[in-house]
């Protein structure tokens, strides 16, 4: 008889919370750096885009690059809040240049 | 967790003293009425490390992964409940095919 592969749900949403936690908080850490170093549009933009890399790989070694023991498919370490975490970089990033403009 | 706790806060002290440096660089430039093209090296490096830093509490605090895979070691259901009245073993769960390999976890 074939089974359906199944999941422990729960400890998938905990792990999705995890990454979420850990991007969201690189998000606002990558602004900040983005804003003390004066990148503004695109070069912030890029930025962003690499430190976002750098996390996926970071939690893809955290995970012990098995994705198969702790998530459903690849896309979900990879990509899931990749554009939710957009949000939080261009507010610290424009909060210090403000700062270091400013003072 | 206590130490990547630790570290991150470290990580994000050592961000906040690179814009103090980089606030009193650009005060300087613009007494030499210069033009501000990037923070000197020394802030870039301190960044970095904060940057660091950060990236390594932020992949530790969270907490792990736990597996999600049913049969894996640490998924094992290893006790029945203390009320087991309810529980029905004459199910249809005899049709699936007897897994010999299955060891008793003490």
């Amino acid at each position: 008889m074939d089974s359906i592969p199944t999941f422990n749900a729960e400890h998938l949403q905990s792990n999705m919370k995890t990454i979420y936690y850990s991007r969201t908080f690189l998000s606002i850490i990558g602004g900040v750096i983005a804003g003390i170093m004066g990148f503004t549009s695109l070069t912030g933009f890029i930025f962003y885009f690499l430190i976002m890399a750098i996390t996926s790989v970071g939690l893809l070694a955290k995970a012990g690059f098995t994705v198969h023991s702790y998530f459903d498919s690849w896309n979900r370490v990879l990509l899931d809040g990749f554009l939710g975490g957009l949000m939080g970089l261009p507010l610290p990033s424009r909060f210090c240049l403000l700062l270091i403009i400013l003072l | 967790m206590a130490l990547g706790f630790a570290v991150g806060v470290f990580g994000v002290l050592i961000l906040f003293h690179a814009a103090y440096s980089t606030i009193q660089y650009r005060g300087l430039l613009k007494i030499m009425e210069e033009e501000f093209s990037g923070p000197p090296m020394n802030v870039v490096a301190e960044l970095l490390l904060g940057l660091v830093f950060c990236i390594w509490a932020a992949l530790t605090v969270p907490g792990k992964f736990l597996s999600i895979q049913p049969y894996s070691e640490e998924n094992r259901i290893v006790s029945l409940p203390a009320n087991s009245d309810f529980m029905i073993f004459n199910h249809r769960g005899k049709v699936f095919p007897l897994e010999m390999d299955v060891k008793l976890k003490h």
